[in-house]
């Protein structure tokens, strides 16, 4: 018995020995490198109050061996030899303790520095990737709610330090020198490289982007940071001869006074991005429908208005063979909304035809239907306005900021959606023009989504290679059912963006998968054990929680199977102007003919002999 | 032939951003006092050029397009395809001038930031040099404490032009 009770001590003492041994020796290497140590522990303390990831860290080593290298030049200048250079950090760091004890802190930390600072900061960021992974894997925490407590608390602290840092106004350009649109302040990413500054490659806002948020959660912010960035680094390759000039159209189809606040914001970010003319329709700029091609023009005009299936297809045949006859006559297209009812007339349609027997045939046939299909469009026209009448093209301006009635009047706002998406289409199809890079972005699109389904326009665009970007304000806002809704988010290879919604998940679920340890902790007598088990889970890439509880201009990028959360930079114009060429414009007139022309007036200016009209007597003085 | 600044012309401030009733306002002090019908003949010339210069601003689409006009140069015509192998052009910003710029994106950004920041960098700069540790720590500290600075300083500056 006592023979076993001294084993049993022995082992104890040795074990206990064991360890005091492993500590004593882990403290004094700690205190040896006592300079190392202090900066890891500084580094350890900033990842933890800031939530840095572990990559931060790493960045900031590698961008202190410039002072690592310069002191190792020093060296080789005061002594010739390798060896003397080699033995210089162990030299300085044994007189670095002289100086310890002297009092003189300072000195020695200095000797140290340059080897000790990058060294701390890396041995830093690996101890708190160890310390990450032992808390999300749960080997390391004192509870079992541990991992979850260390999550909640890290993206608290993480997103308040991407608020803070978005305040910088350098850090954050609408667009950097190496072509990336700048977003905003990275607050966690998974399964993408981690950046400070969140950026985005000009030419994925080239292909179809998804943007899905709340009202109220800072989508606007995001969408202008995207139209200006984008501009901007397309302007950039276009002057660097890498790609074409790029063309804006925004599609504003939720309407009303806010579409304008917005629109003159928009215009004052992309004029500091560069652009030199932003057309804002309807209330200041004009655009001709009737420049489409005549066969496009009769498609387009049938497709304006509704037309419903069964018996009253014939009736749909009957209009788009009227149409095809008034808009292919021999004497061409129309060139106005008055010019296009007049053809809609038999006496019209005769004369024209009058040497083409077959199509005087059409007219003969279609005599019957045609005031009916002139009411139809007088009405359709009258209600579209004179906006889309022209003149004006979309090569006129650099941007257009279409305002579309869509909460007023759905119906027309869906056929103007119709006509200016086809206009887009043209413009970028017709040969023979400026090729341009185009982008057409599609706000609150669900507004007018009944006739043109957003599945369509990113096809269309996808094969006249324009980049589309649409918002919803949800997931059911994306499209009329299910399919399209996935349909939309499948093609969408320019990324997702999430912002604060109710229902993430179908988007989330777009981001897929990763694997995570998930450790389950026994319970023993009541309280968490040392014991359990691990095994390898899937967990979000995008976690719908997260998404959820997303603050205001906070968004996730979802794109390669990666999700990068982000605090959203508000978008500031420069504001430091283009250089200016001078105070002298060049003459008006005939530029002035092939841009947008403004709606006339109410009041011209008066002619000269008028003035007495204008200012009563007082002219006269 | 060239037109004046129709701001000038108008004795506005060249905004985009002006209100149809100071652009009529500008255009009445000045058509009053040069209108031909005037008894003393008034300047012809003067009325016509500040009509056109009301007419080019009496719409917010005019004010913008003049204003456009003013800042941003006309567009070029487009660049030939760069051939394959081909160099591309120089960007728009020159290094010299992205040098010049350095004070107005300065005096733009956030310079109370930046002068702590500054402050910061020569303190610790002065207790480096101050420490007695040697020419080579101190050659290491100083090229340390100056790559903070030029890191971390370029968050205060204004964004350059045109980004």
């Amino acid at each position: 018995m006592w023979w076993y009770l001294r084993t049993r001590l022995a082992i104890w003492v040795l074990r206990a020995t064991g360890r005091v041994i492993r500590w004593a020796a882990l403290a004094a290497a700690l205190i040896a490198a006592a300079p190392v140590t202090l900066v890891a522990a500084v580094g350890l303390a900033g990842a933890w109050l800031r939530a840095w990831p572990p990559a931060r860290l790493r960045r900031a080593a590698w961008w202190s061996l410039p002072m690592t290298a310069a002191y190792l030049l020093a060296c080789r200048l005061r002594s010739a030899s390798w060896r003397a250079l080699a033995l210089a950090p162990f030299d300085d760091w044994r007189a670095a303790w002289h100086h310890v004890a002297a009092g003189q802190l300072v000195t020695a930390f200095a000797l140290c520095a340059p080897v000790a600072v990058p060294a701390g900061l890396l041995a830093a960021a690996g101890l708190w990737a160890w310390r990450i992974y032992a808390i999300e894997t749960g080997l390391s925490g004192k509870t079992a709610t541990a991992p979850v407590i260390f999550d909640a608390r890290q993206w608290r602290r993480a997103s308040r330090a991407a608020r803070g840092r978005v305040t910088a106004p350098g850090a954050f350009p609408l667009a950097t020198s190496s072509g990336r649109v700048v977003m905003g302040a990275t607050i966690r990413a998974v399964g993408h490289r981690w950046r400070p500054v969140a950026a985005v490659p000009y030419q994925a806002l080239g292909r179809h982007q998804v943007i899905v948020g709340s009202s109220g959660c800072g989508k606007t912010n995001l969408m202008m940071r995207t139209w200006a960035g984008w501009y901007a680094a397309a302007l950039a390759a276009w002057s660097r001869r890498q790609a074409a000039r790029p063309l804006l159209v925004v599609l504003d189809c939720k309407g009303g006074p806010d579409a304008r606040v917005k629109a003159a914001r928009a215009r004052v970010l992309l004029h500091a991005a560069g652009a030199r003319r932003v057309a804002i329709w309807p209330d200041e700029a004009t655009i001709s429908l009737w420049t489409l091609p005549p066969t496009d023009l009769a498609v387009t005009l049938f497709q304006l208005i509704e037309s419903g299936t069964g018996p009253a297809a014939y009736y749909a045949d009957v209009t788009q063979a009227v149409l095809t006859l008034a808009v292919t006559a021999p004497p061409g297209p129309p060139a106005s909304a008055a010019g296009f009812l007049a053809r809609l007339e038999p006496g019209w349609l005769e004369n024209a035809y009058a040497r083409d027997p077959p199509g005087l045939a059409g007219v003969a046939a279609a005599r019957r239907v045609l005031p009916d299909v002139n009411l139809r469009y007088r009405t359709l026209l009258s209600r579209l306005g004179p906006a889309l009448d022209g003149p004006g093209t979309l090569a006129d301006a650099d941007a257009w900021y279409f305002i579309l009635e869509g909460t007023r009047e759905q119906s027309v706002a869906e056929a103007q959606a119709q006509a200016i998406t086809d206009l887009v289409a043209h413009a970028v199809t017709t040969p023979g023009t400026e090729p341009r890079a185009m982008m057409l972005a599609c706000d609150d699109y669900s507004a007018v989504s009944g006739r043109v389904p957003l599945s369509n326009l990113f096809e269309r665009g996808r094969s006249l290679g324009v980049g589309v970007q649409v918002s919803a304000q949800s997931w059911q806002g994306l499209g009329r059912d299910d399919d399209e809704r996935r349909r939309i988010c499948a093609t969408a290879d320019g990324g997702i963006w999430l912002m604060r919604t109710p229902y993430p998940q179908p988007v989330c679920e777009l981001a897929g998968t990763r694997r995570v340890i998930e450790t389950a902790t026994k319970v023993i007598g009541g309280v968490w054990g040392d014991e359990g088990s691990s095994r390898v889970q899937h967990a979000w890439t995008a976690d719908p929680g997260i998404a959820r509880r997303l603050a205001t201009g906070q968004a996730g990028y979802l794109r390669a199977g990666g999700c990068t959360w982000v605090q959203i930079a508000r978008p500031r114009p420069s504001p430091i102007p283009l250089p200016a060429p001078a105070v002298v414009i060049p003459p008006a007139e005939p530029r002035r003919q092939a841009r947008p022309e403004a709606r006339p007036a109410p009041v011209p200016p008066a002619p000269a002999g008028d003035l007495d009209d204008v200012f009563g007597q007082e002219a006269r003085r | 032939m060239t037109s004046r600044n129709p701001f000038a012309v108008l004795g506005l401030p060249a905004q985009p951003d002006l209100a149809d009733e100071d652009v009529r306002a500008a255009w009445r002090r000045i058509a009053s006092a040069t209108h031909p019908d005037r008894d003393d003949g008034g300047d012809p010339d003067r009325y016509r050029e500040a009509s056109n210069a009301y007419t080019t601003l009496r719409t917010p689409w005019g004010r913008s397009e003049a204003y456009a006009d003013l800042r941003f140069p006309a567009p070029p015509a487009p660049p030939p395809r760069t051939p394959p192998g081909a160099r591309p052009a120089r960007p728009r910003l020159s290094p010299w001038r992205a040098l010049l710029l350095v004070p107005a994106r300065i005096r733009h950004g956030k310079p109370g930031r930046l002068t702590l920041r500054i402050v910061a960098a020569a303190v610790a700069a002065l207790l480096a040099w101050h420490s007695g540790a040697g020419t080579p720590p101190i050659a290491g500290l100083l090229t340390g404490i100056a790559t903070w600075l030029i890191l971390t300083a370029r968050g205060d500056l204004a964004p350059p032009p045109g980004r």
